[in-house]
């Protein structure tokens, strides 16, 4: 199903990260808008008060695991007790440079977690997305 | 067995201890019995008897203590000796009856060496004694002194036998009980103080154990922190290189920066395997079922990435006969396929019209041969035992760290399993891996 405003929504405190991210999504024409957001608490802030305005959230959320403050679990652990008609709108995936087993594993058993990437994200990988 | 030994140690040094009390109370009664018999040698002028026979018992006491001191011979001497002082006063007092209670005496102060044999001795002298003494004055002889009456029925002296049996009997009772309880009270201390060790071993053995898994907890964060750390710019900079590339470039720009790209990717090769290598030294073996196709397609993704760049795409072709589950740790068979297959990606033969690798598996209920061969450029004979070495590299031409062979060395082992190479330069390697099934 093609969503109407194709806005994806990347979560890192890596500036370059959000950049690559930006333009790989940009100039595959992934997506139409992309939200950087650099900390988990600053996505939450946001996706928040959308829950009277879901047509605005974004259709897809990439979520770094290893950030200061909120790790992306923390963020998934908050997620979870938002409204439902924000849950139901996004699929998360994880976008992360971990390799490691407990970290995927987490991530595989999180139920609003869609798929485990590993950085950068590149053509490759969106190519796979569509 | 050293067990034992300590017992027997302290049950011995607990006897020693009992002997040297006794022996010291020995000497006191000894003396006391001779001072008794120069005592009543005042009555009936038996000074020649009490020095004489008193004297003697002494010497033979001491004699024998001094030239045999290891040995407990004394002790029934000194049971000797009381039967001894026994006929004695019974002789100075004239037979006086009362006198015969001295054996009881005896019999009673030969309880502290907690021995009931020693009464033997003295029983026996004290029989002797009666009977000789007894038979002598029964014939009439003169100046036997053995007792007042004029003469003794054969039911009194059964009788006055029969009860001094009893008290020799009931004193060795009391002396075996005494030892016996004592061996109970040595047993119990020592096992008292056995448990007592065998607890503060097990709880030193716990704190250390807990320290080595906090120590190894650290040790695990340290190196999820470091490795994340390290490779999170890497990405970034791959990342970048990706952007790099799906604009247009100048071909000079173009060429360095797949020179960055194969860099960047070295170094982030280099930082993955010293993570594996850490993974598989310390992580305990996680044993679970593994569905070898499954494990094979995985492990191709991951390569997949790796050979779209300047080098030829290698076919991977799989062949797996399973009919029994087969149990291992699945991330460490993981590791070790990744290594190999990446390998004959990495070193096929340019010659080759049709590069490939192949993967066969056969389970069974006990184990597991996987045979990975490849038609690529093959290790010299030479060279066949270093390059499961830590950091060997075959050639300025490697590419890799040098620790890839030896983490598949190390993790095999880890699995208790063993690897052998078969290669041939220009024509192939084999790997055989032989693991064994871990079902439980």
């Amino acid at each position: 199903m093609e969503p109407k405003s194709r806005k994806v929504m990347v979560v890192d405190d890596n500036q370059i990260d959000l950049y690559i991210a930006e333009m790989v999504m940009k100039t595959t024409k992934f997506a139409d808008e992309v939200i950087c957001m650099g900390s988990a608490r600053e996505a939450l802030d946001y996706l928040k008060p959308l829950h009277d305005r879901p047509e605005e959230l974004p259709y897809l959320i990439f979520l770094d695991i290893n950030m200061p403050e909120m790790t992306g679990f923390d963020f998934l652990n908050e997620y979870k007790s938002l409204p439902e008609n924000i849950r139901k709108k996004c699929i998360i995936m994880m976008l992360t440079t971990s390799l490691d087993e407990n970290d995927r594993k987490l991530a595989e058993e999180n139920v609003f977690v869609q798929r485990f990437l590993n950085k950068p994200l590149d053509k490759d990988k969106i190519a796979q997305l569509k | 067995m050293t067990q034992q030994t300590t017992y027997q140690d302290m049950h011995d040094a607990y006897l020693l201890q009992v002997k040297h009390k006794s022996d010291k109370l020995m000497n006191y009664f000894l003396f006391s019995f001779f001072t008794a018999g120069l005592g009543l040698a005042v009555f009936y002028d038996t000074w020649l008897v009490a020095i004489g026979i008193g004297g003697l018992s002494l010497v033979a006491y001491y004699a024998t203590k001094w030239l045999l001191p290891d040995s407990d011979a004394y002790q029934y001497i000194v049971s000797l000796v009381f039967g001894i002082f026994m006929a004695q006063y019974i002789y100075q007092m004239h037979g006086l009856f009362e006198m015969h209670f001295i054996a009881f005496i005896g019999s009673a102060i030969l309880i502290t060496y907690q021995n009931w044999k020693l009464q033997i001795p003295l029983a026996a002298l004290v029989i002797v004694h009666h009977a000789t003494f007894g038979y002598l004055q029964y014939l009439g002889y003169d100046k036997v002194y053995f007792t007042q009456l004029d003469y003794m029925t054969l039911q009194t002296f059964i009788i006055h036998g029969f009860l001094a049996t009893i008290v020799f009997f009931i004193c060795g009772l009391w002396a075996w009980q005494m030892k016996k309880q004592t061996e109970v009270q040595i047993e119990q201390t020592y096992e008292m103080g056995r448990f007592q060790e065998e607890q503060a071993q097990r709880n030193a053995l716990l704190q250390s154990n807990e320290e080595l898994r906090k120590s190894n907890k650290e040790l695990d964060r340290f190196v999820y922190s470091v490795s994340h750390d390290l490779r999170a710019p890497l990405s970034s900079m791959l990342g970048v290189v990706g952007l790099c590339e799906m604009g247009e470039m100048d071909p000079f720009i173009e060429k360095n920066v797949s020179l960055l790209k194969s860099s960047i990717k070295k170094l982030d090769g280099f930082i993955i395997d010293i993570l594996d290598y850490s993974r598989n030294s310390r992580l305990e073996v996680d044993t679970q079922e593994v569905h070898f196709a499954d494990l094979l397609t995985d492990v191709c993704n991951n390569l997949k990435f790796m050979c779209t760049e300047d080098q030829r795409k290698v076919e991977v072709r799989t062949k797996i006969e399973n009919g029994v589950a087969f149990h291992s740790d699945r991330s460490r068979l993981s590791i070790i396929l990744n290594n190999l297959i990446s390998n004959s990606i990495r070193y096929q033969n340019p010659q080759e019209a049709d590069p490939f690798v192949e993967v066969s598996v056969a389970i069974t209920a006990s184990s597991a041969d996987i045979r990975i061969t490849d038609n690529g450029i093959g290790i010299e004979s030479k060279n066949h035992e270093k390059v499961f070495n830590m950091f060997y590299r075959v050639s300025t031409q490697s590419v890799g760290s040098g620790l890839g062979l030896y983490i598949v060395k190390e993790t095999v082992e880890k699995l208790n399993g063993v690897i052998k190479l078969e290669s041939e330069p220009g024509k192939g390697t084999v790997f055989n891996i032989h693991l064994p099934n871990l079902a439980s």
